[in-house]
């Protein structure tokens, strides 16, 4: 039996396209891209400072707690694990799953910017490290910040998607929708895992 | 009704493979985490940081975000753009990274030669 004649739906091949694949997933794909070279820039930025430091720079492991930070980055791979599980539901149809683990991911998403916002307000007003206090501010709030904002962008996409399926207009032929969105945010996750290794983890070797 | 049951067996083995991984990437977190206390040089630290998170990274791609069940031209896509962001990183740090000692010294000799030069001409 054939998966056309199964009525199955393959998400991995369009044949109505040219090549062969969904044209959101390719559009998402193309805007991963760039936003590679996007954040390649900011890290790029933040290392350059690092590497030569002037002086009256911050020193950062006196003002990083990298067990907040550590947490934080657990909490993502595992919104990452329950963002792939949400994906697999909608393909298979199951709608009542899939809304359980995107919840879950917004949940974990919303969790991250909470240890974020007290990171953040923990440096300003603890350890005097503002946006303009130094460069290492400058170059540590602007790219994490960044990478903030996508998540937040993400947990509101994310958040979208689970109560548009409540208006019971998203089906398992809409599974591409839910698919770009989970693309999204696993892309914020590896981001992460760069950002977490070269800005955090470096600093303490 | 073979194929329905190999498909079902397929997102099975998927929903596992998914679950594993993620408690993979948690176990390297961790590692990364106790790495960074070992007393060891700063190349083999660096190294072995470098390594562990280029794996954790190249997990989620291909793994989580489906390349591997997905069209070569995906990854094609991406890896272009991570080639284009990757370069960048490392050409702006080769750019910067020049010894500053080194470069004045450079600049010093460059000066005194000129002025040598237009002395003789003079």
């Amino acid at each position: 039996m054939s998966h056309a004649a199964a009525g199955a739906i393959d998400p991995h091949h369009e044949a109505t396209t040219a090549t062969g694949i969904p044209n959101k997933k390719l559009l998402m794909w193309l805007f991963l891209a760039s936003d590679c070279m996007f954040f390649g820039s900011l890290i790029a930025t933040h290392l350059i400072y690092r590497l030569n430091p002037i002086e009256g720079n911050a020193s950062p492991t006196r003002i990083f707690d990298i067990e907040l930070t550590s947490g934080s980055t657990f909490i993502l791979l595992m919104s990452s694990l329950m963002m792939a599980l949400a994906v697999e539901a909608i393909q298979k149809g199951n709608l009542k799953m899939m809304r359980v683990y995107l919840f879950t991911t917004v949940f974990f998403g919303l969790l991250f910017l909470g240890g974020q916002v007290y990171e953040f307000n923990h440096f300003v007003h603890e350890k005097g490290l503002t946006l303009s206090s130094s460069l290492f501010g400058s170059t540590f709030f602007v790219l994490t910040g960044t990478h903030g904002c996508h998540v937040a962008i993400g947990v509101l996409w994310l958040l979208s998607l689970t109560l548009y399926s409540y208006t019971g207009k998203l089906t398992r032929a809409d599974a591409i929708d839910v698919e770009a969105a989970g693309l999204y945010w696993h892309f914020v996750d590896i981001v992460w895992i760069i950002i977490f290794t070269a800005v955090y983890l470096i600093e303490y070797i | 009704m073979d194929t329905v049951q190999s498909d079902s067996t397929h997102e099975k083995s998927k929903f596992h493979t998914f679950v594993q991984l993620a408690m993979y990437l948690a176990i390297i977190t961790g590692l990364e985490i106790v790495i960074i206390f070992l007393p060891f040089s700063y190349s083999v630290l660096f190294t072995t940081l470098a390594v562990l998170s280029a794996v954790k990274f190249l997990a989620v791609i291909f793994w989580f975000m489906h390349l591997i069940y997905d069209r070569a031209l995906c990854t094609i896509i991406f890896f272009i753009g991570l080639a284009l962001g990757g370069g960048t990183l490392a050409a702006l740090l080769a750019l910067f990274s020049t010894d500053r000692s080194e470069a004045s010294e450079a600049t010093e000799t460059a000066l005194k030669r000129i002025v040598v030069e237009s002395t003789n001409r003079i």
